[in-house]
């Protein structure tokens, strides 16, 4: 017995010490913000050349450092510093030239034709060239490349012989001058400039070979370089200033440092002491004590909504496969009770396309709350439901899927409350996020569950494309969760591709999305972004509409009178 | 159970009593405290429960320990937890003294015997809980809680008593082994009755002391275990409350909304600590040269 049981008389005054601790020690913790810690030459908007800018992560960097892979958006923000695309996307999601000079547009739109800078020297030390741009697009599509974006580059003339490895080299990219590339499409696309933009196409160094390489030191033309021994996967990447880079001037850091893996309230506490300069992953109780704090308020940068969150309704299993129900759900979901789950970061979402890019028309038909819509629609779909005696409705449990992290754990719960009050009762089924993917991605898998995307390019097709059109679905990792299929939607997306006026394409996305408010596969619920702060001796850094992290124009202007105050008047 | 010497010696004990106290008050709370509470557990108040930064309210009139991050009200959910926890502690230590007294009379009771010159009943019975023993009980039984694809509290309370039974298998063995040599048993066996009748008439009453000691023990045990599988997300899925689910909801609030992690925190803490001093009572009412 005396090996089970502890003396009482000795473990109770622990017992009791740990409970006073237990209620006095987050008390004790809220002693308030620390005030933010001033530059050296405060008011002086002269860029400063020099300095580290240093950041964190929860995660680490799951999609590495390779542009040609698929990559999660930490990893993202470190490829968009290492390298540099022909087009980019400037402060309002614009292309503008970058490594390309300037482009043309021949054949009907069928050909894309860059023209290259001159003189810009890569990590390296060697010239960019065409030849290098074939190279790394060719070594991007192989199908040797892991979990690669090629999905988005089949219109590239070739490419299907290339990628059944019938053809040595992609037939649509041709060089035509040391300095000309072009890209051939087997029909035209207007959204292709927006492709050329992504990570994916961006040009290597000689020594990225034409093959895919996970030995590969990351090399490329951006304004910051790795170096070797620069990476310890899982702890820390610093990339450092590339000097040959070809904007004059740019970048003003010497170096951009992330240390992986650290907890949100770590990395508030490194930041209130001046160890981080911009805190990213700020849990949302710190992030409305900042931003609730005048001090700090107007140090902190509302990021773009580049992510869009839904309740997928699978329209091949009962009772989504009948409109009216799906009707129903998106009438019955309140939109601003998810946002009070993150208000700082959550913003109600009517409509399939982020804030960034929505239609903002006020007379636009979107998803709203309409509680006596939503019962009207159940009345419809054949299942009334009386709330004043709980009766009626869709007769089983619907089982909604979900995994147990973030969001996802507490909007289920108020979905929850808010479909029971139409007769839909769900039955909430948690699983591991691998189990989640495959099950949500499979016809069968999931009748309902929380669809996210994140926009890959600032153009409606990035979210139509890949969730709602017939050809997203597949019978094993199908993109459109949903299995949602209207002939006429498909239409109007392959029809926007085609068009390249805008005014047309936008009339064109504008009925596509009006089908799916109406037709709603997904309810639509929120947009998120994030809400990073800033110390006020960190200059230049603004929120991109695109990149998850953009701080190539970033100067620090950290003085040692900043870091005395912050360590409390001598640096530990 | 207790003869009246031993409650004298319980009633003497301030461990004992205060243990009793707080398990009472524990009970009390959670079959009162649903039916007074001013919202159910899982109903969100916007109304009430949003404070005026949109964060959950604190502890109120209408609100006693403060509003959850869905705007629920933590007491009413603290309350259901509490029962839940309570059942399936007592459930899972019931299945689990169950199979522990079984298993360890037995092998008490036949230890040094083989049968047909062979079979080493306390040795194999033994082998076994040794080999579970290397097993982390947590680990167990999350990996357990995780192939399930849906559990709910009786798949908890099942999964918690079949693995967490070996420690009283092994106390009462040895306790067996006492008492398989006393005068009576021995008489008994001399007389011919069968072993079951033995073991249940004769042993059995007079392990019960240290059986129950144990199970009390082993509540409190039972009570973290369900409090850490919930926490590590392979409890009951939400919305059903448990205190280590609110726990785990409320942990990035614990600077800006104190309540929502102190309250199931200091339930769980009171719940074991109860349970630890109501067995050390009653250890030192029923065995007290033990004590």
């Amino acid at each position: 017995m005396r090996s089970i049981l502890t003396r009482a008389d000795a473990v109770a005054p622990a017992l009791v010490v740990a409970a006073v601790a237990l209620l006095a020690a987050p008390l004790g913790c809220d002693k308030g913000l620390p005030s933010p810690i001033t530059g050296q030459h405060e008011g002086d908007p002269t860029p400063r050349q020099g300095g580290t800018l240093r950041l964190a992560s929860f995660a680490d960097l799951r999609g590495g450092l390779d542009p040609a892979v698929d990559l999660d958006g930490l990893s993202l923000g470190a490829i968009h510093l290492m390298f540099a695309g022909l087009v980019d996307y400037d402060e309002h999601a614009r292309i503008v030239p970058d490594l390309a000079e300037h482009w043309d547009v021949d054949d009907g739109g069928r050909t894309y034709r860059f023209f290259l800078r001159t003189g810009v020297t890569m990590h390296d030390g060697s010239e960019l060239a065409a030849d290098d741009v074939k190279r790394s697009v060719e070594r991007a599509l192989h199908p040797s490349t892991p979990d690669s974006n090629a999905t988005y580059f089949t219109n590239l003339a070739g490419y299907e012989a290339y990628a059944a490895g019938k053809a040595g080299h992609l037939e649509g990219v041709t060089v035509e001058g040391r300095y000309v590339i072009a890209f051939h499409l087997t029909k035209p696309d207007a959204t292709f400039p927006y492709l050329v933009a992504l990570h994916t196409l961006r040009p290597t160094c000689k020594s990225a070979g034409d093959r895919y390489s996970d030995t590969w030191l990351p090399c490329g033309a951006g304004p910051f370089k790795l170096l070797d021994g620069g990476w310890q996967r899982g702890t820390r990447l610093r990339l450092v200033r590339h000097e040959g880079y070809f904007r004059p001037g740019l970048p003003h850091l010497d170096a951009v440092e992330w240390t992986f893996n650290m907890k949100a309230l770590a990395q508030r506490v490194r930041f209130e002491n001046g160890e981080l300069d911009i805190a990213r992953e700020l849990t949302q109780a710190d992030t409305s004590r900042f931003a609730a704090d005048p001090r700090w308020a107007e140090l902190g940068v509302v990021e773009f909504d580049a992510r869009i969150y839904g309740e997928s309704m699978n329209t091949r299993m009962a009772p989504f496969d009948n409109v009216e129900i799906r009707r129903a759900v998106a009438a019955a979901i309140d939109r601003d009770h998810y946002v009070l789950l993150q208000p700082t970061r959550m913003s109600a979402l009517y409509q399939a396309l982020p804030r960034t890019i929505a239609d903002v028309d006020p007379s636009f038909p979107a998803q709203r709350y309409d509680y006596a819509a939503a019962l009207e629609h159940m009345r419809k779909a054949g299942y009334p439901y009386d709330p004043t005696t709980d009766t009626g409705g869709w007769p089983q449990p619907i089982d909604y899927l979900m995994y147990d992290q973030g969001i996802p754990a507490l909007s289920s719960q108020l979905l929850q409350q808010d479909l029971a009050k139409i007769g839909l009762r769900l039955r909430l089924k948690m699983v591991s996020w691998a189990a989640f993917l495959a099950l949500q991605e499979r016809p069968d898998g999931a009748a309902m569950s929380q669809g996210n995307w994140m926009m890959d390019y600032p153009d409606p097709s990035t979210i139509f494309d890949k969730l709602f059109t017939t050809d997203a679905i597949a019978p094993d990792g199908s993109s459109n969760t949903a299995f949602y299929s209207n002939p006429r939607f498909d239409d109007l997306i392959a029809q926007a591709h085609l068009e390249m006026d805008p005014s047309v394409r936008r009339t064109l996305y504008r009925e596509a999305n009006a089908i799916l408010c109406d037709e709603a596969p997904w309810a639509f619920t929120f947009g998120y972004h994030l809400f990073d702060v800033r110390q006020p001796y960190v200059h230049g850094f603004v929120a991109h509409p695109v990149w998850p992290l953009d701080v190539s124009g970033v100067w620090v202007d950290r003085g040692d009178a900043g870091w005395k105050d912050a360590l409390g008047g001598g640096l530990r | 159970m207790l003869d009246t010497r031993a409650r004298a010696r319980f009633t003497r004990n301030r461990s004992g009593v205060a243990g009793t106290v707080i398990v009472a008050a524990l009970v009390v709370f959670a079959l009162v405290g649903p039916l007074i509470a001013s919202h159910g557990p899982l109903e969100s108040d916007f109304l009430h429960g949003v404070a005026s930064d949109d964060m959950p309210v604190g502890p109120s009139a209408l609100f006693p320990f403060g509003a959850d991050r869905i705007f629920r009200d933590v007491f009413a959910r603290l309350a259901v937890a509490g029962r839940l926890s309570l059942l399936i502690a007592v459930s899972a230590t019931l299945i689990a003294s169950t199979i522990g007294a079984v298993v360890g009379i037995v092998a008490g009771y036949y230890e040094g015997k083989r049968f047909a010159r062979i079979i080493d009943v306390d040795g194999i019975l033994m082998r076994c809980v040794d080999v579970m023993l290397a097993f982390p009980f947590l680990l167990l039984v999350m990996a357990i809680g995780a192939a399930l694809e849906r559990t709910s509290a009786v798949t908890i309370f099942v999964i918690l008593g079949v693995t967490g039974w070996l420690s009283i298998a092994r106390v009462l063995r040895a306790k067996t082994m006492q008492v398989r040599s006393l005068e009576y048993v021995v008489a008994s066996r001399a007389l011919g009755q069968p072993a079951a009748w033995v073991m249940l008439k004769h042993v059995l009453p007079n392990v019960a002391g240290p059986l129950v000691v144990s199970a009390t023990v082993l509540v409190a045990q039972m009570i973290v275990a369900d409090s850490v599988l919930s926490y590590l997300g392979v409890g009951i899925s939400p919305p059903t409350p448990t205190w280590g689910r609110m726990l785990f909801e409320g942990q990035d609030y614990l600077v800006t909304s104190p309540w929502l992690v102190v309250a199931p925190g200091l339930a769980i803490l009171l719940a074991v600590w109860g349970f630890n001093m109501l067995g050390e009572g009653l250890r030192d009412a029923l065995d007290p040269h033990e004590g």
